[in-house]
């Protein structure tokens, strides 16, 4: 007869399933308890970290500021006049106008959302005012947007009208200088001591006079309109601008004056720009590839620069600065993928563990079942329907509770932990039930005995293997693959089937790692057992008899080391980051506080580090001049490294009480060189130009030149890749005294004593980049995820350590019960419990750290930290030792706790039930 | 044979409460066992064997009425007493063995000379004797999953031996073997029992194990029914 009609669909019996669910409420509750909370944390993480990704690229943007900006340049078009002279254009403003209505149609309606409203910006080349007085230079400046330029009210005088009156006029080529009417602003006209009438006497760079009238003084309506960053001068001196100890200012041009500002320079000479400033708000991270690629596109469509048309040529490190933030946040994404594997990894061996217990619990109901003509497919069913139901629902719980927590919750990652809670117990059940009707008598036959126990032997190692095989795999795609998704192929921000090995790297390994343990605690054990056999202590014996008979069991160990092992992954790299941060800040700073002393009162240096070094609370203090872009000259080229003039005593004295690495070569500073001729310098290249040995010559501001001789490696300062230092003395000696510009600070009363300064500088605490750092959204979130995956995986290891002891509970008890029937005293079984018990958690507790330890070593490195922590390299990876430990001590304070726990739970069991209890 | 019984019970009672209802496991038993006897326990399954067993061994407390096995009173001692007494006097047998898998034959002999601290060079002689006792003496190093069913149970006995006590408790030693191997584990027990001297109580539904007795009691819903050797015979008078 066919199969097929004979089949019958099975038939579960409900009121079984009702019982075992009433017997066994608590290990379900159990269950379902840790499903739901692995599924809350699976699905919000993914959630939260793409709501952090946005803020993570708006963060970004922002602090890219004008670097992130799009712009778009465009020549004018010729002003030859019809007599071989200069056209004045009365409606220059309006090209410009139309020149930023074009770049505004050409963007595209995804970059228009993304971006603000366009400013453009007309800029005369940097002229040199000759008033005699400080280096200061002055840039002719005209703005345009929607609103025809920033608001400002005249205070004095008007705003700049044409030079003339004439609307069109022709002039000759290199005629006198054509006269032009510009505005400044009150603080600009206050430095220049300038009022409206009076002109503003400057030249260029060849030497030629401008004829700049100011036609009035300006205070503007909003000083933080968009448009005044982009040519800060308008509003007040802007210090450096153009090199040390240089102040520039910057003049106002009109719609009415800008014709006659082009005819005072040469045909290209003023420049034109229109500025697109993202708008972060409107900036997703979903939208960064889109953007990043239209950006790309825009630049690729550009004229050629040399091409004297009015073709727009683009300019912007928007795409980068997209890219640079999409690359954070997919190494982000891969982190958290990586931490979320690392939980759900422990969190099925849980499960399974937890279902082997509950199987356990229920074998003589299920054998009895069986032996009472049960079919397999109908307890199976029973058992299924159990699981699914329990599993289902807890996971719904738990994705009801990420959406409460996180908006777009994804149950993408629940699937495993919902399939291995809603299998795992059925299985294990149903094999259960099928071995009660199966001959359980041991074969008098030795070579059966001997094939059974090679069968499983195999089938034991055919699994390991697989899963060493895979481990390996996975780590070498970690590491020559790396975790961030392929972008050449269209990074889309999901994980793609290529990520889906090199993420589960770590917790492979981890369970390689647990398998390996697995493998030499027997070993191990037997070892103990037999040094224990040959003492007079019986009891070592019958503890370490029963820990190696329960050291076959491969689940608890797996779970124990598993997620001792992967907690320990997750401490590594939260205190990697955390350290990284931390290293990251004294990088940027230098000391706990740095203070960017302003060009025009940098003669007030040393008094002002005197007086913080007199402050309370101040340890060190030190005073630098540091230029970059530092023109310095070898016999074939020129460099411009971060020149640093520094006391070198003072500066090793002040890196010796920082975390910043020592810099013992500095001390080569002072002491006489090679060549008596040549002031001794310490370089550092990221290119490999500058070295021991390398003859430099300098030349600072019109001062002399100084010869400088390359005698050692120069520690980091800041973030510069080529650094020169040389010592203040050595160089002053030479002739050219150092004018501090940087004042490191260090000690505890820091902030309080820089805070008082009452010269005008730029103060960068330490403490304040490192909140900053560590508030970002993405470094924020994967911190956070790193401590709450070490707690979930150090509770799951709790947990499968308590599931492991009440799985092994009955034959311990039965075992314990049998050596008391051989004399063994009460209080006697307490220590062979202990012995069965603790063997297993101490290698637990010892190896799991140790293996997270290791994982970090292997795995941390193509985990692109550093992008986290803003380091230019990996941050080193940091073991804290004292949170390993305290891992290790809670694994063995719960196993000892387990046993007078135990011992009071079966202190009412009678000893009398072991003899005809079976095993 | 002494004139003392080794084993004397009397008016035993135990009684198990399950919710509201109490089930009578014992009514008043009282019977006594000479030494170096063979006795077969038999009755059907409930009928209070195992229950009168654990009472005999120390592993239960009576409700009422006293056991003395070689002049100790067990109903009456701690459980340090008990202890010395399983350690000294008593051992078992059980139908499962009870054998720890990780250590050798000769290892799982051994077991009751540790806790009972003999020294080493004893214990290895008394182990080597036991084996060989049992038929095992080449199987000294193998362990119990290395082994037959049959020969885990004569591991188990070589076990319940090594202390050299004067009561041996076999709760249906057989049943977990088959007709053949059971036969052989009874002659054995049988044999040790002539050879060691020791006192044998032993529970079963076998009849090959009955005719191998000296004597059968067989219990009823509490009661025991005494028959020597096939023969029915007389319960002993309640003491109290």
């Amino acid at each position: 007869m066919n199969r097929w009609l004979t089949h019958r669909w099975p038939a579960p019996h409900w009121p079984s399933v009702r019982g075992r669910g009433r017997t066994d409420a608590g290990a379900l509750l159990l269950t379902a308890a840790v499903i739901a909370v692995v599924a809350l944390l699976a699905a919000a993480v993914p959630a939260l970290l793409r709501a952090a990704a946005d803020d993570a690229v708006q963060d970004t943007v922002r602090r890219a500021g004008n670097e992130s900006h799009l712009l778009v340049h465009a020549d004018w078009e010729r002003d030859a006049g019809p007599t071989g002279g200069r056209l004045r254009i009365s409606r220059l403003a309006d090209d410009v106008d139309d020149l930023r209505a074009r770049a505004t149609y050409t963007l595209g309606p995804d970059l228009d959302t993304a971006l603000l409203p366009s400013i453009a910006v007309v800029n005369s080349p940097i002229l040199r005012i000759t008033d005699g007085n400080l280096p200061r230079t002055v840039q002719l400046t005209y703005l345009a947007d929607d609103l025809d330029g920033p608001d400002v009210t005249w205070i004095a005088g008007n705003a700049p009208g044409p030079a003339i009156p004439e609307r069109s006029i022709e002039i000759p080529y290199h005629g006198p200088p054509w006269p032009m009417q510009v505005g400044l602003s009150e603080a600009d006209a206050a430095a220049l001591q300038v009022g409206p009438g009076d002109r503003i006497p400057a030249e260029d760079d060849h030497g030629r006079d401008k004829d700049i009238r100011i036609s009035g003084i300006y205070r503007p309506a909003d000083s933080t309109d968009p448009a005044w960053r982009l040519a800060p001068a308008l509003l007040r001196p802007v210090p450096g601008a153009d090199g040390p100890g240089t102040t520039r200012v910057a003049a106002l041009l009109s719609r009415e004056s800008l014709p006659d500002a082009r005819l005072a320079f040469d045909q290209d000479q003023l420049r034109r720009t229109v500025h697109f400033a993202p708008a972060p708000d409107a900036l997703t991270w979903e939208a960064t590839t889109t953007l990043a690629s239209q950006v790309v596109k825009l630049k690729a469509s550009s004229g050629s620069s040399a091409a004297r048309d009015g073709s727009l040529k683009w300019e912007s490190q928007l795409d980068t600065v997209l890219r640079d933030a999409r690359t954070q946040i997919s190494a982000a994404f891969t982190q958290a993928a990586v931490l979320l594997a690392a939980v759900l990894t422990a969190t099925v061996l849980v499960l399974l563990l937890a279902a082997d217990l509950l199987v356990r619990r229920r074998t003589p109901a299920l054998s009895a079942a069986r032996q009472r003509g049960a079919a397999l497919p109908d307890l199976g069913a029973e058992l299924i329907i159990e699981s699914t139901v329990v599993s289902l629902s807890a996971a719904a719980v738990g994705l009801a509770l990420a959406h409460t927590t996180a908006p777009g919750a994804s149950w993408t990652w629940t699937i495993p932990v919902v399939l291995a809670g809603a299998v795992a117990g059925p299985t294990f059940g149903t094999l259960a039930a099928a071995r009660a009707s199966r001959d359980r008598h041991q074969p008098a036959n030795p070579a059966a005995r001997r094939w059974i126990l090679t069968t499983g032997r195999l089938r034991r190692a055919a699994v390991e293997t697989a899963v060493l095989i895979a481990a390996v795999a996975a780590v070498g795609t970690l590491h020559q693959r790396g975790l961030l998704p392929d972008t050449a192929n269209g990074d889309t921000g999901e994980l793609t089937g290529d990520l889906i090995l090199p993420i589960s790297a770590v917790a492979l390994s981890a369970l390689a790692g647990a398998l390996v343990v697995l493998r030499l605690l027997p070993v191990g054990l037997r070892i103990v057992l037999r040094q224990a056999l040959r003492s007079r202590r019986p009891l070592a014996v019958f503890g370490a008899a029963r820990a190696a008979t329960t050291a076959a069991r491969a689940l608890p160990l797996l779970v124990l080391v598993s997620a001792t092992a992967l907690a320990s992954f997750a401490l590594v790299v939260g205190a990697t980051i955390t350290r990284g941060l931390d290293d990251g800040a004294w990088h940027t700073t230098g000391a706990d506080a740095r203070l960017d002393i302003s060009s025009d009162v940098q003669d007030a240096t040393p008094a002002l580090a005197e007086r913080i070094a007199a402050a309370p609370g101040i340890e060190q203090v030190v005073a630098a001049q540091i230029t970059d872009s530092a023109p310095l000259f070898t016999e074939s080229t020129l460099l411009t490294p971060r020149l640093v003039i520094v006391d070198a005593a003072a500066f090793g004295r002040l890196l010796a009480t920082t975390p910043l690495p020592d810099a013992p070569a500095l001390s080569q500073l002072t002491a006489p060189g090679p060549d008596p001729a040549a002031v001794p310098a310490l370089v550092r290249s990221s290119t490999g130009d500058l070295h021991t040995g390398t003859q430099l010559q300098l030349s600072l501001d019109n001062g002399p030149t100084i010869r400088l001789t390359a005698v050692g490696t120069a520690p980091p300062v800041g973030g510069a890749g080529d650094v020169v230092i040389v010592d203040a003395a050595a160089l002053a000696e030479a002739g050219l005294p150092a004018v501090p510009n940087t004042i490191w600070v260090t000690g505890p009363g820091t902030a309080q004593a820089v805070s008082h300064s009452d010269v005008p500088a730029d103060i960068v605490l330490r403490t304040d980049i490192l909140q900053a750092q560590r508030v970002a959204p993405l470094t924020a979130g994967t911190l956070r995820l790193a401590w709450t995956t070490a707690a979930v995986l150090l509770a799951l290891g709790l947990l499968g350590l308590t599931l492991a002891a009440a799985a092994g509970a009955q034959e311990r008890w039965q075992t314990l019960t049998r050596l008391r029937t051989l004399g063994l005293r009460p209080r006697d079984a307490r220590w062979v419990a202990a012995g069965e018990l603790l063997p297993p958690v101490v290698v637990a507790a010892v190896c799991g750290p140790l293996l997270g330890a290791l994982l970090a070593h292997l795995t941390l490195g193509p985990l692109e930290l550093q992008l986290l922590t803003g380091q230019a390299a990996d941050p080193a990876t940091v073991l804290p030792w004292w949170l390993l430990g305290l891992t290790g001590v809670a694994l063995v304070a719960a196993a000892t706790a387990v046993v007078p726990v135990e011992a009071a739970l079966r202190r009412h069991d009678r000893l009398s039930e072991v003899l005809r209890s079976g095993e | 044979m002494s004139s003392e019984p080794l084993l004397r019970a009397r008016g035993v009672h135990r009684r198990f409460r399950t919710g509201p209802t109490v089930v009578h496991a014992l009514r008043g038993v009282s019977f006594d066992v000479a030494a170096g006897c063979m006795v077969a326990l038999v009755g059907r399954s409930g009928s209070g064997k195992t229950t009168l067993l654990n009472v005999i061994g120390g592993l239960d407390r009576p409700d009422a009425g006293t056991v003395h096995v070689d002049g100790a009173d067990v109903t009456a001692l701690d459980e340090d007493g008990l202890s010395r007494l399983r350690r000294e006097k008593v051992s078992y047998v059980f139908q499962s063995f009870g054998l720890i898998p990780v250590l050798s034959a000769a290892e799982n002999v051994a077991a009751p000379l540790r806790l009972a601290r003999v020294a080493a060079a004893e214990r290895e002689r008394r182990v080597e004797l036991l084996l060989e006792l049992v038929g095992l003496a080449d199987h000294a190093r193998q362990r119990p999953a290395e082994l037959s069913g049959g020969q885990q149970q004569r591991v188990a006995i070589a076990r319940a031996l090594a202390a050299s006590p004067r009561l041996l408790i076999a709760d249906e030693p057989t049943g977990q073997l088959d007709a053949e191997t059971g036969l052989s584990v009874m002659a054995l027990l049988r044999g040790v029992v002539e050879s060691e001297g020791v006192t044998a109580l032993v529970s079963t539904h076998d009849p090959v194990m009955m005719a191998l007795a000296d004597r059968v009691i067989r219990i009823h819903d509490g009661h025991l029914h005494d028959e020597a050797a096939g023969q029915l015979g007389e319960p002993v008078p309640d003491a109290g």
